[in-house]
């Protein structure tokens, strides 16, 4: 008996499944997912190893009692070993549900400040929706799900669950990644896993056959060229109705405080201003000319952005081990002055064949992100967009001596220097004295222990870590005041977390190892995890400050507030799953867990879940036409259970709530399901309890969701051109969801176990080589194509209970109307506006649309399909890739147009028949004749429930005959969401890369062994009909835009050297 | 082996010695579940305040927005806003005293039936009927059936009396357990007053069934009247039940802060101040500013007819364009009345919100008396009620300072104010004939009007409750600026979730009262 492992020539990883005979003899075995094989066979003999994609070779039998076959394969099909859940690496073949595998090496050249946005189209199923904003984090979405729902996919760093941000990883440390799209494939992660899984798989050791390496790769890369920015007009100043003269700017001119942009057209007439001069005598402020000294305010305000990516990594490999060791420094300044961020990753992986029995496996990541300063986007006057696009005029320049200066002369540290004190900011105080700190550490880890009983037993402990801590300290100066804030006294805030879990699994595992009794090849294994849970955080702020610029609590004016949110969880699973395969037929794969979830009450807090997954390759036992070279089929279905966690947390406690709440991963207990009081200060800042709102429920059961997904993978032309289709559907619920319960109970809510919901939808990915490479051109040209759609739908919700309030799923929405079982939950509810038969809008006596009293379907948030093509050239040493993506079909409503129509800072409200009636406006003349009809004679009546007309016929309309300020038509027309309504649907050239590798006959015998250099582009080319935001940021369910800073372009350069 | 045994003990070991007990951990170790019942009151105390200047004022037609970001006149009601997860807590107060181990008779549960009270009259007069003897019970009884208005009306009237003889009971046992009131520091003596004076508000709201045999509320009108010592009512302005703003915490809802978002997007309405000026009553000076293009035009700023509010029902246009109107230098901008600065935006304790208050006690009586429901001096309590309100303002005979604001200035800075003298006589007041006190339906009106002067921008919907009941004074309605097709509804909906998780028991109460639909502009039993 001699055992053998099978690798490829190439680069020397296992090539799995290769048929293995004796030659002159029947007897035959394959080689396991690591290459390995046993036969009966003695010294001299032949053996002959053959397969798909590997041309018959013949190895003789030597002496030893062990064989490293060397063998020569096509690229093409040794890929398709996979790393699946808990690390576990299977013949992609062999799996029976969908799995898309993306190379590290293909995400660090045209790099994103955050590693996942770089998967943007790689995965059909998988959309990434990237933020622009510095440290912003991407929505990420896998066949449909929905973030704010909590349906986030878990991280997985070899095999190991983690906590991630997902910054709290290198990209130049990946080996790969492999995108679990559903629960079957990730059910063996728990309820986490329900969502799909993100598994990284890092780098071990070293390929180099000189058994170490060192390997640099520097990107550096700059933010220039708006992709998409709001147009606003520079013609009309800030006021109201052509109204504006400067007193204090607090209220005491005309309209000088918290104004609209209606005010008076710049002429150069004189008008009194912030910087005009004041009498000595008098104390009256002169006029000066009002001129749009501010074109451009933000485009100018607004500087390049700057990414530099260095990491470094050393790495060796021997016979006893493989190691390696790893640094990046990301480093990032932001499109907004004075704000950066930098994160710096180590990283250390370690194999140790202790004896052949015996290994030893670990790994630890260290990050730590840090920046004094980050901006916040969020709406309100904390937000740079805010304060100079939607509400800021173009009569102050950005670049003015005074404003640039910041504060107000002899007032320094007090009081700023600004246009406007009431309501908006001077932008340099916000970005150079308004600061926004965040300091997270983040360290994930495990260390394993295989230990090989006999040749089918193998036995493995491992313990595993992850854990964070981060700071957030907020410096809020004098004469800062967003929201809540009026007296604008400063403060400081502090936000702290840490969070810590501990993962220990013990897993025993047999394989037959290639013994095929009876045609069965079996891999099976059984074990128990224990996770342990813990979190703490607190929020503290002052309440004004006493002494300016003195950013610590004991310096509050009132007392401090301080929160903490403290939580512990554990859960204890018990956990099988099996391989079995039928000769070449058919692989079975079946998982079983049991969890005990401490969240849930106890009776109902054990619970079991299987899954189970089918596939065959047809080709390999069905002669098939000549020109399909690969035809597999599979099938799997998977029950998730779990409850009561959610996979984010925000801050212990908002007390003063302007800007944005920073949220964290979490995946801790909720405790929704606890009747408790809460205790607020609200009377003269005593406590006062308030008993909860929503109805415990101490028989409540885990929500359940089964996925059912079918796919077939078929090859064409010797696999130059493969199609992988999937279908899958979910199944969810019963979940658990709070119930609407009469008012009249004295409760609002009652926690239940309810809402079903059907989501179903369909994968496509296409691979195929347009070219080979050949060596007599050196061309090559590949494609690759990724498209899928999806559409949930609401099935069941509660027994006796039929509809939900509009907004259950898309919480923006008007939740004035109700959804019906079988309707799709992504409908979009918003004002509408009042419409005779023919479809125009009804006026009211003073020619302004009548908005109807309740709220109107107005579209689906939902894209109708998602798509990604990505087309590789390669000559000689030269390559070119270049990524189309997008999103088609979709409505949002758009916020940013609502808000700068209303505020009169949208460009169209200058320009056409809008332009002539806002100069009108200026004049004081009412002119602006809206589109549609008044009522000539009844009155309309509405449906109570619908909010819809119930009598048209009994009225009768008349051409609208009023007119009026343009101003107050905006102001109705532009507040009710139908008029903001827009089509998702865009697409964006989002990377190129030239790259070219400088071939060994150029580096010689020098001391570099390998290099190269890239030209890169992100986000080069955006298309869409919405160009005022990037609706690349709304994906899914996202129904409501938001601010966002303006989106540009990315263009720089990778260089790559290994010593 | 040996090795292998050694090695899985020990990971058994750590796998047991890392389980921890699970119920303990299902718990929230961030929250209470049981509290003492001060702390609860003092929520529900909070959940009861109704504030100054928001939309209910509006609807009041004391005040107008002018800029339609912030809001509009208009009366589009939708779903009404119910308070029974206030009651709840009530309920739990009630449950945390007991388990407290306060005896059966205690403050809390005195106050409880005070509290159920207050609520449900408040309820009940926005919507209709409601459910009263099936609610609040959680998952005892999820679809609670709907009790007629007229029987809730009958609990509340108990609810009244009960509550008063408890707290005789208490206060004369000397309990001094109450904690948690911020509105009468734990005083037993003024809640009983509140109680009663409470009481009278309810009773004359009932005017339209004052022959209703069930309720017999002529009778418990004079009972009241009649009984001093049983039925103690507030004697002056300081029993108000009234809630005091303070510095820090509880700001008055207009104040230094929002002056520049606020000072010139609301003005008065018509129906208020226009009314307040044509009696000649200097309550004007101190609650308005002139109108900017009055002064432009020559008028003093101490005349009333400098005085002028907009009509609430005009489009919002144009009141936002004339209440922007630019007067030039010196003058403030606009064609109305804006609320006066020195008082209402100079400090954060502007001036307290009375929720149930002394002027409304008198005007209560005096429209008891003038209808005929007790015997006693009708005109005696009217003008109580008038020199009442009056005091609230801080108004006395003879000289009083009134502040307006220079054009241009800063409202914290006292210089940025000029300081006018105004003489007044209450004699030559009350002498009007607007104000003079006279017999029949028209002294009725005046009291109206009165009551209606005095509620400005507090006690909740009385204002409007009153001129539902009595039409007194009308209130502007039929323009662009009304909505709901140019009328003032009678009503709210019920909230739509009762429509999905009590329909059946809805849908006889909407068939019962209006015909099977929750129509806004349909009237409900009281008014009828």
């Amino acid at each position: 008996m001699i055992t053998g492992k099978v690798v490829s020539k190439a680069d020397g990883t296992p090539v799995p499944s290769a048929s293995v005979t004796l030659k002159g003899s029947s007897s035959g075995t394959s080689s396991n997912v690591d290459g390995i094989f046993s036969i009966r066979a003695k010294p001299g003999d032949v053996i002959q190893i053959s397969g798909v994609g590997i041309k018959m070779q013949e190895f003789t039998v030597g002496s030893g009692s062990s064989l490293i076959a060397e063998i020569e394969t096509d690229a093409k099909v040794m890929s398709e070993v996979v790393v699946t859940a808990l690390g576990i690496r299977k013949e992609s073949k062999r799996i029976g549900y969908s799995i898309q595998e993306v190379k590290g090496a293909d995400l660090v050249k045209a790099r994103e400040p955050n590693p996942v946005n770089g998967l943007v189209g790689k995965v059909a199923g998988l959309t990434v929706a990237p933020s622009a904003e510095l440290l912003g984090t991407p929505s990420l979405i896998l066949r449909g799900s929905d973030p704010r729902r909590g349906q986030v996919p878990l991280f997985v760093v070899d095999g190991v669950p983690i906590s991630s941000d997902t910054y709290n990883f290198a990209p130049d440390d990946i080996e790969s990644y492999s995108i679990l799209k559903g629960p079957s494939a990730s059910a063996l992660y728990g309820y986490r896993g329900q969502n799909g899984a993100i598994i990284i798989n890092t780098k071990k050791g070293s390929k180099d056959k000189r058994g170490f390496s060192v390997e640099f790769n520097s990107s550096t890369m700059i933010d220039d060229g708006f992709l998409a920015i709001p147009k606003v007009q520079d013609e009309y100043g800030p006021g109201d109705h052509g109204k504006y003269s400067f007193v204090d700017g607090r209220g005491g001119g005309l309209n000088d405080g918290d104004y609209d942009v209606w005010g008076p057209k710049f002429e150069g007439q004189l008008i009194p201003q912030y910087d005009s001069p004041v009498d000595p005598v008098t104390g009256a402020r002169q006029g000066t000319p009002w001129v749009a000294r501010g074109k451009n305010n933000l485009e100018r305000f607004i500087k390049s952005g700057l990414l530099m990516v260095n990491s470094i990594a050393v790495s060796s490999s021997s016979e006893k081990s493989d190691l390696r060791f790893s640094a990046t420094h990301n480093y990032q300044e932001g499109i907004v002055p004075n704000t950066k961020l930098s994160t710096m990753n180590f990283n250390m992986g370690n194999t140790f064949r202790l004896t052949p029995k015996l290994t030893f496996e670990s790994n630890v990541n260290f990050s730590r992100q840090y920046t004094e300063n980050f901006p916040d986007v969020v709406y309100g006057p904390n937000s740079i967009i805010y304060n100079i696009t939607i509400w800021g005029g173009a009569d102050w320049d950005v670049m003015d001596p005074g404003i640039r200066g910041i504060w107000q002369p002899g007032k320094e540290g007090v009081q700023s220097l600004y246009a406007e004190y009431q309501r908006y900011h001077n932008p340099w105080l916000m970005v150079e004295k308004w600061p926004r700190g965040h300091f997270k550490n983040d360290v994930y880890g495990y260390a394993s222990l295989k230990y090989k009983i006999s040749p089918s037993f193998e036995l493995m402990g491992r313990s595993a870590i992850t854990t964070f801590n981060v700071f957030r300290s907020e410096k809020m100066p004098f004469s800062a005041h967003p929201y809540g804030r009026e007296e604008g006294k400063g403060d400081y805030r502090e936000d702290k977390r840490d969070l810590f879990e501990n993962n220990t699994d013990l897993l025993l595992t047999y394989t037959n190892n290639g013994k095929i009794t009876k045609g069965l090849d079996i891999r099976a294994s059984a074990g128990g995890n224990v996770r342990t849970f813990r979190y703490a955080s607190t929020f503290a702020t002052t309440d004004y400050l006493n002494v300016p610029e003195v950013y610590n609590f004991s310096n509050s004016r009132n007392p401090v507030k301080v929160y903490n949110f403290n939580s512990q969880m554990q859960v204890l699973s018990w956990y099988g799953f099996a391989d079995i395969s039928y000769k070449n037929y058919v692989n079975l794969s079946v998982t079983g867990r049991w969890d005990k979830l401490s969240t849930l009450p106890s009776g109902n807090n054990l619970y079991f879940y299987p899954s189970a997954s089918l596939s065959s390759v047809l080709s390999e036992y069905i002669k098939l036409p000549e020109v399909i070279s690969f035809l597999k089929l599979r099938a799997s279905i998977a029950n998730v259970k779990g409850g009561l966690t959610s996979p984010t947390r925000g801050p212990a406690a908002y007390p003063i709530g302007y800007g944005t709440p920073y949220v964290t991963a979490y995946d801790g207990p909720t405790y929704e399901n606890v009747a408790a009081y809460t205790t607020p200060l609200v009377y003269n800042n005593q406590p006062a309890a308030y008993y909860s709102n929503t109805l415990n429920n101490p028989s409540l059961k885990a929500f359940s969701r089964t996925n059912y997904e079918a796919g077939i993978d078929i090859r064409f032309l010797g696999n130059r051109l493969g199609l992988d289709v999937t279908y899958f559907q979910y199944k969810d619920g019963p979940g658990i969801f709070q119930r609407d319960v009469s008012q009249a109970t004295g409760y609002i809510k009652e926690i239940v176990n309810g809402i079903e919901t059907v989501r179903k939808g369909w994968e496509v990915s296409v691979n195929g080589t347009v070219i080979k490479p050949k060596q007599r051109t050196g061309f090559s040209w590949d494609v690759m194509f990724n498209w899928s759609t999806y559409e949930e739908e609401l099935t069941a919700i509660y027994p006796g209970v039929s509809s939900l309030n509009s907004n259950f799923f898309i919480g923006d929405n008007r939740g004035d109307r109700l959804i019906n079982i079988g309707d799709r939950v992504d409908a979009i509810y918003g004002a509408s506006f009042a419409k005779t038969e023919d479809g125009q809008l009804i006026n009211d006596g003073g020619g302004r649309p009548i908005v109807l009293p309740r709220g109107q379907m107005l579209g689906y948030a939902n894209p109708d399909w998602v798509w990604a093509i990505n087309n590789k050239f390669g000559y000689k040493n030269f390559s070119l890739s270049f990524q189309f993506d997008g999103r088609v079909g979709g409505s949002l409503v758009n916020y940013i147009q609502r808000q700068t129509f209303r505020g009169g800072r949208h460009a169209e409200t200058v320009q056409g028949a809008m332009g002539e009636a806002r100069l009108q406006d200026y004049n004081g003349v009412k002119s602006w004749d809206g589109p549609g009809v008044q009522i000539a004679s009844g009155s309309l009546q509405y449906d109570p429930v619908t909010g819809q007309i119930t009598n048209l016929k009994d009225v009768t309309f008349k051409d609208n005959e009023t007119k009026q300020f343009l101003q107050d038509w905006i102001s109705r027309y532009y507040a009710a969401e139908e008029a903001n309504i827009v089509s998702k649907t865009f697409s964006k050239l989002r990377e190129v890369i030239i790259g070219y590798t400088f071939p060994s006959s150029m580096l010689g015998k020098s001391f570099i062994k390998g290099a190269s250099v890239s030209l890169v582009g992100r986000n080069l080319l955006y298309f869409s009909n919405v160009k005022d935001v990037d609706l690349d940021q709304y994906p899914g369910f996202a129904a409501y835009s938001t601010l966002q800073t303006p989106t540009t372009r990315r263009y720089g350069i990778n260089l790559n050297f290994t010593f | 082996m040996k090795h292998n045994k050694i090695l899985i003990s020990i990971i058994v070991i750590l796998f047991l010695g890392s389980c921890q007990d699970f119920e303990e951990l299902e718990k929230d170790p961030n929250r209470p579940t049981s509290v003492t019942p001060g702390l609860v009151l003092n929520g529900v105390l909070n959940d009861m305040t109704e504030r100054a200047w928001n939309n209910t004022q509006r609807w009041n037609q004391f005040n107008c927005c002018n800029y339609n970001y912030y809001g509009t006149q208009e009366y589009n009601w939708t779903s009404a806003t119910l308070y029974y997860t206030t009651l709840k807590n009530v309920v739990k107060m009630e449950e945390e005293a007991v388990s407290g181990g306060a005896k059966a008779l205690n403050p809390y549960a005195a106050l409880g039936k005070f509290l159920r009270a207050y609520f449900y009259y408040r309820m009940t007069m926005i919507v209709g009927d409601l459910p009263q003897e099936e609610a609040l019970q959680g998952l005892q009884e999820l679809t609670p059936e709907y009790d007629t208005q007229k029987q809730i009306f009958g609990k509340i009237l108990n609810w009244l009396d009960t509550a008063n003889t408890d707290i005789a009971a208490l206060i004369s046992s000397g309990d001094n357990t109450l904690s948690g009131d911020f509105y009468y520091n734990n005083d037993l003596r003024k809640w009983q007053k509140a109680v009663n004076s409470f009481k009278l508000r309810v009773l004359v709201q009932l005017s339209k069934k004052e022959t209703d045999a069930d309720l017999n509320i002529k009778a418990k009108f004079a009972e009241v009247l009649s009984n001093k010592s049983k039925y103690p009512l507030f004697d002056s302005n300081l029993d108000n039940l009234q809630y005091v703003y303070n510095n820090q915490f509880n700001k008055y809802p207009i104040n230094p802060d929002n002056f520049g978002f606020d000072a010139t997007r609301y003005n008065y309405s018509s129906t208020y101040l226009n009314r307040l000026s044509a009696l000649k009553d200097p309550r004007v000076f101190i609650m308005a500013e002139p109108a900017g293009e009055k002064l432009k035009s020559g008028l003093t700023p101490t005349s009333y007819e400098a005085f002028v509010g907009a009509d609430p029902n005009q489009d919002l246009g144009d009141m936002s364009s004339k209440a922007g109107i630019d007067n030039g230098a010196g003058y403030l901008p606009g064609k109305y009345s804006f609320f006066n600065r020195k008082r209402f935006y100079s400090t954060y304790t502007a001036e307290n919100t009375i929720q149930i208050g002394y002027p409304e006690l008198c005007f209560n009586i005096a429209e008891g008396i003038h209808r005929g429901w007790a015997t006693g001096n009708a005109e005696e309590w009217y003008v109580k009620g008038i020199q009442a309100s009056h005091r609230f303002y801080g108004l006395k005979e003879g000289d009083n300072d009134v502040y307006f604001f220079k054009a241009g200035g800063s409202p914290t800075n006292s210089a940025d104010y000029n300081k006018y003298t105004i003489q007044f006589n209450w004699e030559q007041y009350y002498a009007q004939a607007g104000v003079k006190y006279e017999t029949g339906s028209a002294g009725l009106d005046k009291i109206l009007l009165q009551k209606y002067l005095a509620f400005f921008q507090n006690s909740g919907w009385e204002a409007y409750f009153n001129y539902r009941r009595t039409g007194i004074p009308s209130f502007s309605e039929n323009g662009p600026g009304t909505g709901n097709s140019g009328k003032i509804p009678k009503r709210f909906q019920y909230p739509s979730s009762e429509l999905t998780t009590n329909s059946e028991n809805l849908t006889e109460a909407l068939t019962r009262q209006f015909g099977g639909k929750d129509d806004i502009n349909l009237d409900m039993w009281v008014i009828k």
